[in-house]
């Protein structure tokens, strides 16, 4: 059984990188934080008699799981707000809105060139993330994010060894496709900029 | 050091991003390692209000499971009872309220059916041991012009 200690611990060691990767997954920082939190309460509720070294499995797959909840929970609000919108006015400008430019853009204004140029290699990697389908995000995040091998990402994600590879690969290929689009290798990104860190 | 060569070495492959470089497996992986190292990096840094919100999220977390240990080592948790069964059975018990209530109510009821057919088993054997034994015949509590007979009489 694992100590609140060791609870503790963990969920330091992987709370913000929860957060990001909730936040790339469901595009909202209040709602990303509120499923981490249901995840951390799930976690301690259901498996805190749970050895702290099946923890990382656990959680991955319960915060997964809140994932799939909060998509259901949104695919009933949007019906029900595109059939109240359907009587309201039909404005053209706000069904092209793109949501990736409402994306705020962090300030990193204490050391300037380099941080802008590390916060927009960054941003164009979450944006690459964000646009990724849902399986292939899930895969890379689990598989290199959380370093996770083959066997325990197939197990989480319910699918097979093979599935996993498959998603992996496609996610590596249209991460890179998409950096080299917007011109990552021409941005002149130096190692200058990653000696500063 | 370590972590510094590797950033440079992950700078590196992503900066040589080519189609060909994509499709040698090593590479990929490489590629995907130093996604996932900038991912690292952006996530040390997050908003203070954000911070705090996991925080206030973790602390709730320990503390309930704190708590809960508390009550399972003093035997103050509900299920007590059925924890002397096991640890798992007073907690499954605890986790399924109402599926543990209608089985109790389920085996009531079948002590309750079955207390009453045997009863009933029980009642006629001594109704029959009865007329068996009585100094009348059987015949004669079935006669019905028995009872008529012995008035007239």
């Amino acid at each position: 059984m694992a100590t609140p200690k060791e609870l503790s611990d963990f969920l330091i060691a992987i709370e913000r990188r929860a957060f990001k990767q909730t936040a790339y997954a469901v595009r909202d920082d209040h709602a990303a934080l509120d499923i981490v939190q249901d995840a951390m309460m799930k976690l301690a509720e259901k498996y805190g008699d749970r050895p702290a070294t099946e923890f990382p499995m656990l959680f991955q797959r319960i915060l997964q799981n809140t994932m799939r909840d909060f998509w259901r929970r949104q695919k009933v609000r949007n019906l029900w707000t595109t059939l109240f919108s359907s009587f309201g006015s039909n404005d053209a400008d706000s069904e092209e809105r793109d949501p990736l430019e409402t994306i705020d853009v962090e300030d990193d204004s204490d050391e300037p060139s380099a941080q802008l140029a590390r916060s927009q290699t960054i941003q164009l990697i979450e944006r690459a993330l964000e646009k990724l389908p849902a399986r292939q995000r899930e895969a890379f995040v689990l598989r290199y994010w959380e370093e996770m091998d083959v066997a325990e990402t197939a197990e989480i994600m319910g699918c097979s060894d093979g599935s996993v590879k498959t998603h992996c690969s496609r996610a590596v290929h249209a991460l890179a496709l998409e950096l080299k689009k917007q011109g990552l290798d021409k941005l002149g990104l130096s190692n200058a900029v990653f000696d500063k860190k | 050091m370590n972590m510094h060569k590797d950033n440079m070495t992950n700078t590196k492959n992503i900066n040589l991003i080519d189609d060909n470089v994509i499709s040698d497996p090593v590479m990929e992986e490489q590629i995907a390692r130093g996604i996932s190292d900038l991912l690292n990096n952006r996530a040390q840094h997050l908003k203070p209000e954000q911070e705090q919100h996991l925080s206030a999220a973790r602390n709730a977390a320990v503390n309930y499971l704190a708590e809960q240990q508390a009550q399972y080592s003093t035997g103050a948790g509900h299920g007590y009872v059925l924890r002397w069964f096991g640890h798992h059975v007073g907690q499954n018990f605890e986790q399924h309220r109402v599926a543990s209530t209608g089985l109790l109510l389920v085996v009531m009821l079948l002590t309750f059916f079955a207390v009453q057919h045997f009863g009933f088993n029980n009642n006629l054997e001594n109704s029959d041991a009865y007329l068996l034994a009585s100094d009348l015949p059987p015949e004669a509590y079935a006669d019905k012009g028995f009872d008529a007979w012995i008035e007239s009489n």
